[in-house]
């Protein structure tokens, strides 16, 4: 049995300090620190990488929402709320789960029991290189009151606008402060490519391939309809990139 | 007695009908005499006929309206119905009455005229009598289904009025509950003493709020318990990050106030204000005396664009409870007084309180 380090994300003392003593009674998850607030929480995220958290949604200036939309590859999230149900509507995807303070010890057993299992089978899968982002990780997107947490295999298309990228998977669109160059160089290489200035494409959703004027070529994305061009510098990459 | 039959629609349907007629030979009648014709025997018994057959098609044309339903408000092809009832029972009303008057001979054998005659000249005459009534029957219809639904809407309204005062009253937030819950759960290890104490207050602000329900008005004494629990609490669970200071007036303790109002205010004060700031602030709760009014206000640090986006519910409700308790006498504001102070203020007429008393 391995060992599951844990951060406590809440802004109240006594409730991070009663979920401490209940998770005494679960020897092979160990808390390794504790945050207030979301700036805390990003600082404590980045020095111990945890492999767990469990998030208060309602915090002073930014909500447990807004923190996961600012970290990069998720860790495990077990969202701790006393009545905020409703919030959960929000998620397009309900794959996290949440427990309501005061919270059950029957349920947190649930709770850990699912991560375990997930954390279990993500040993065995050979993870993506050098801590970039490869299409089994989840991300979390938040744009106004609406939020998702996809895999990032699910998500065919990112398009740059200003400084916001449009992120395109099934029928979403939503946007994120994120330019384009920074998500190329947190992105797998294996599995996302730079199309051109405006474009990065996930290779597995290509439906065909056309040469196109200038020595590009032109993508169709699937079941979409979007059509991508590739400029003619990448084209050459990608040729390099996909022959044998 | 005349005041309970006038309250049964079908003797005042009765009494019209028959009253009407009457009225209607009375007039002709009348007409007769100041027109100077000559006045035969004749003139009374046909006069008698087209009464009596006027007041019996009528009814025969009422239970016609009733069957095909033809009230207001009617429908376009309602009221080609309506036409057409009415022109049938005058074409028939003045097909029976002349029948009548050739059958038994009502007439001077010198200026008679043919049966087909007789019959347009009743139908021109007296059509405009069915029409007549028809008419009214209609406009007494309309007019009376037109005051039920006044009286119901008033009702309506009052009903309303009683429901929105009472689930705006019982508005505590559960949200606080369970937060509190929590806390008074590490408590129990950490603090045993103090678990119990909180216990306690959280007991008295859960049976204040069921009994506000049942509350017109309650003492500012009551509220400010309730609050001085309620705050009490989330000290528990804010600690450090909450300050909180009261400036009451002794004499303020007596007045009547609407109940859980001042608990809805520094609810929003904490919700809005100081539960949105990482190092927390102050609340401070005056209750004062300014001229005619009972003043009550609660002040927090924080910024007003916080309080109002999320809002709704709390600035809302006081609004609502105080325009349907005291209409344009109170006043309530929730204002930013600083860049980092905002204040909601309650100002209640004092005569009104008196009157409650």
């Amino acid at each position: 049995m391995y060992t599951i380090t844990a951060l406590i994300v809440d802004d109240e003392r006594l409730a991070r300090l009663e979920l401490r003593r209940m998770l005494q009674a679960f020897p092979n998850v160990e808390v390794v620190d504790e945050a207030a607030n979301a700036d805390e929480a990003l600082e404590k995220i980045e020095q111990h990488n945890p492999d767990l958290l469990f998030l208060d949604i309602q915090m002073p200036s930014k909500t447990g929402f807004d923190l996961l939309a600012e970290i990069g590859k998720l860790p495990k999230v077990i969202f701790t709320t006393a009545y905020d149900e409703f919030a959960f509507k929000a998620f397009e995807v309900n794959a996290m789960d949440y427990l309501l303070k005061p919270i059950d010890p029957k349920r947190l057993a649930e709770a850990i029991g699912k991560v375990q299992e997930e954390i279990a089978k993500e040993r065995i899968v050979v993870p993506a290189s050098r801590g970039l982002l490869g299409e089994n990780d989840m991300i979390f997107i938040k744009d106004g009151e609406r939020c998702w947490f996809i895999r990032l295999g699910d998500v065919r298309l990112f398009e740059s606008i200003g400084n916001y990228a449009k992120v395109f998977f099934g029928n979403n669109k939503p946007l994120i402060l994120k330019s384009l160059n920074a998500l190329e160089e947190k992105l797998d290489e294996r599995f996302f490519f730079r199309a051109n200035r405006k474009h990065i494409i996930n290779l597995q959703c290509i439906e065909k391939i056309e040469p196109y004027f200038n020595g590009g070529l032109l993508i169709d994305l699937k079941g979409s309809g979007e059509r991508i061009e590739i400029s003619r510098r990448q084209t050459v990459r990608f040729k390099e990139m996909m022959s044998l | 007695m005349f005041a309970r039959l006038m309250k049964n629609k079908s003797f005042i349907y009765w009494a019209c009908q028959t009253g009407g007629w009457i009225a209607y030979g009375l007039s002709m009648l009348l007409y007769n005499f100041t027109s100077d014709q000559s006045f035969t025997r004749i003139k009374y018994e046909r006069l008698i006929t087209s009464m009596v057959f006027g007041f019996l098609f009528t009814v025969l044309l009422r239970q016609l309206i009733v069957k095909f339903r033809l009230h207001p408000p009617l429908s376009k092809i309602k009221w080609w119905l309506l036409l057409i009832v009415v022109l049938v029972i005058s074409l028939f009303y003045s097909l029976s009455n002349s029948a009548f008057v050739e059958l038994i001979h009502l007439y001077v054998p010198a200026q008679k005229i043919t049966f087909e005659q007789r019959t347009l000249y009743n139908f021109i005459s007296d059509g405009p009598i069915i029409c007549a009534w028809a008419s009214f029957y209609y406009l007494w219809q309309y007019i009376e289904i037109n005051t039920n639904t006044e009286i119901d809407k008033i009702r309506l309204q009052g009903l309303v009025k009683d429901l929105e005062l009472k689930t705006i009253k019982s508005h505590i937030n559960p949200h606080f509950i369970f937060n509190a819950l929590n806390s008074i759960r590490a408590l129990v290890d950490e603090n045993p003493e103090s678990a119990r104490t909180a216990i306690t207050k959280l007991s008295n602000i859960l049976r204040s709020s069921m009994q506000a329900e049942s509350l017109e008005m309650a003492p500012m004494e009551r509220e400010l318990t309730i609050v001085k629990d309620y705050l009490a609490l989330e000290k528990i669970r804010f600690e450090d990050r909450l300050n909180i200071e009261y400036d009451i007036n002794a004499n303020t303790l007596k007045q009547l106030v609407p109940p859980m109002m001042l608990q809805t205010l520094v609810e929003n004060a904490l919700k809005h204000g100081i539960g949105k700031l990482k190092s927390g602030g102050t609340v401070k709760i005056t209750s004062r005396f300014t001229d005619a009014f009972l003043e009550l206000i609660v002040e927090n640090t924080g910024s007003l664009s916080d309080t109002i986006n999320n809002d709704g519910f709390g600035v809302a409700s006081t609004r609502n409870r105080l325009n349907l308790l005291y209409g344009k006498e109170a006043i309530f504001h929730l204002k930013a007084i600083s860049d980092n102070l905002v204040e909601a203020k309650v100002c209640i007429p004092i005569a009104q309180n008196i009157e409650n008393v």
